[in-house]
């Protein structure tokens, strides 16, 4: 893989938080901090940030490789009710698949995504973990 | 002015470790008498920059294939090909162009496995969706076990891939010619609980051709494109539901509306990736019930779909189209469909677009 500082610099502020776009013309909220609304289109959006606190709804246990490293095999990808009402998708990592169960509350927190070899570029990001 | 498919070919999706992208452009075309008298060429291709490095892979298809046309090379992830043969419609019907040779080509076994399964991955958004780990299996999981929940057995999926199997038999260019069982699940490997891998298409290199024209083939009764469409869907993570395919339903009912055309009747392609995108979509339409009966079905994906004949990522919608024309016309496989209509539907990741082209007698 090879992995773009300023592609991940350019991109950081909804990498490092987790933002929710408002919107002024039909009411929506959607994750991420984005130029327009995704539902109508409009671009009166304003955005605050979320308390990163939510509650698992859905998962899957993942086993599907993407690298040639089986070590973060199996990894858990949930769909998460932020207390805002948002949905996020992301990794739940800080549990095994016996303790994970739908309705369980977790939190965001900053770990690593990917990186490029020992010595390269690490990309670091949102993902939860049960509280 | 019409635009009208009078001609096609297909190679075997396989494994083709000794042919490139070119090669297998060429092979396909070799066999296509009818792809020599063409005045544009579109090539669909998803992935030649991540898997061959290389760009503008149109016109380095036509220079090798010996051609001196205008080619360019259409990519709009899974359902490329499908966009492809829309432009070629547009191209004829404009009069832009007089014949169009629509060819579809992928290579996908160049790396390892998980590095295909990385390429595929760039299907969704690289960075809100695949840096975080997020794969097309667990959308395709995180929708299956809603539809479970909401009270579609586990065998419905199963069922589907069963009936995928036992239609890709017969067709010469399937990838999975053979049948597999409900026993078979219980070994299957699993990608995303409870997906497996037997829930999964088939992943192997491909190339088809099609042929576009303005003018049917004397003598004979070229199907005609008669619609052609598109939709955007939400991103998945932004919907209610993973499994609401709101882009894919609603393409397919305004051209059955528009057509006065049922899919029961028609010979239909339709986009199975994973087995619980078809299952979601006849339920949307309204044509399953909880059991999944597909027995109303005439000529439901007689190629085996993605799931058996195979899904070489951008070439997908060429196959499909290919498959429909020879149903109705001299056969695939010694099947034919003897119906008005033929549709082909394709989507790209978990319904982020979907596109339909309607062929009729």
């Amino acid at each position: 893989m090879r992995l773009s500082p300023q592609q991940f610099w350019r991109i950081r502020e909804n990498q490092y938080r987790l933002f929710i776009t408002v919107c002024g013309s039909c009411g929506r909220k959607a994750i991420l901090k984005r130029p327009v609304c995704p539902y109508c289109g409009s671009d009166r959006v304003h955005h605050v940030e979320s308390s990163g606190l939510g509650v698992l709804e859905s998962f899957t246990k993942v086993y599907y490789r993407r690298n040639s490293s089986e070590d973060d095999l199996p990894k858990f990808i949930g769909v998460v009710r932020l207390t805002e009402g948002v949905r996020v998708v992301g990794e739940i990592v800080g549990v095994g698949a016996d303790e994970l169960r739908e309705g369980m509350e977790v939190e965001a927190v900053l770990r690593r995504y990917a990186s490029d070899d020992p010595y390269g570029v690490i990309y670091y990001g949102i993902k939860f973990k049960p509280v | 002015m019409g635009a009208y498919v009078v001609g096609g070919a297909a190679l075997k999706i396989d494994r083709h470790f000794e042919l490139g992208y070119k090669d297998l452009a060429y092979r396909v075309v070799r066999d296509c008498p009818e792809c020599s008298d063409v005045d544009y060429v579109i090539v669909a291709s998803a992935l030649p920059e991540l898997s061959a490095h290389q760009v503008d892979l149109g016109i380095h298809v036509v220079q090798w294939i010996g051609r001196r046309v205008p080619a360019l090379r259409v990519e709009s992830g899974e359902s490329s090909g499908l966009a492809a043969v829309d432009l070629a419609a547009s191209l004829v019907s404009s009069g832009r162009a007089r014949r169009v040779l629509v060819l579809g080509v992928e290579k996908v076994t160049e790396y390892p496995t998980y590095t295909a399964n990385y390429f595929y991955s760039l299907t969704l958004d690289y960075e809100y969706e695949v840096l975080r780990g997020i794969s097309p299996p667990a959308y395709a999981a995180l929708a299956m076990k809603e539809l479970m929940n909401s009270g579609v057995r586990r065998e419905c999926f199963s069922g589907w891939a069963i009936r995928m199997h036992e239609n890709a038999v017969s067709v010469p260019h399937a990838m999975l010619r053979f049948k597999i069982s409900l026993e078979s699940f219980k070994d299957s490997q699993v990608l995303a609980e409870p997906l497996t891998l037997y829930d999964s298409f088939a992943s192997g290199d491909g190339a088809a051709a099609v042929v576009v024209s303005s003018k049917p083939n004397e003598g004979d009764s070229s199907p005609e494109i008669v619609y052609s469409g598109a939709e955007v869907g939400l991103p998945a993570y932004l919907r209610d539901r993973v499994s609401d395919l709101t882009a894919s339903v609603g393409l397919l009912r305004r051209a059955a509306e528009r057509l006065g055309l049922d899919l029961r009747r028609a010979a239909v392609e339709l986009h199975d990736s994973y087995t619980v995108y078809p299952i979601a979509i006849l339920k949307g339409l309204g044509y399953l019930d909880d059991r999944c009966d597909l027995g109303g079905f005439e000529y439901l994906n007689l190629s085996g779909g993605l799931k058996a004949r195979g899904h070489p990522v951008g070439a997908t919608g060429v196959y499909q189209v290919y498959e429909i024309f020879k149903l109705m016309t001299d056969g695939l496989g010694g099947r034919t469909a003897p119906a008005e209509y033929g549709l082909a539907h394709s989507m790209s990741g978990p319904d982020n677009s979907s596109r339909v082209v309607v062929l009729r007698r």
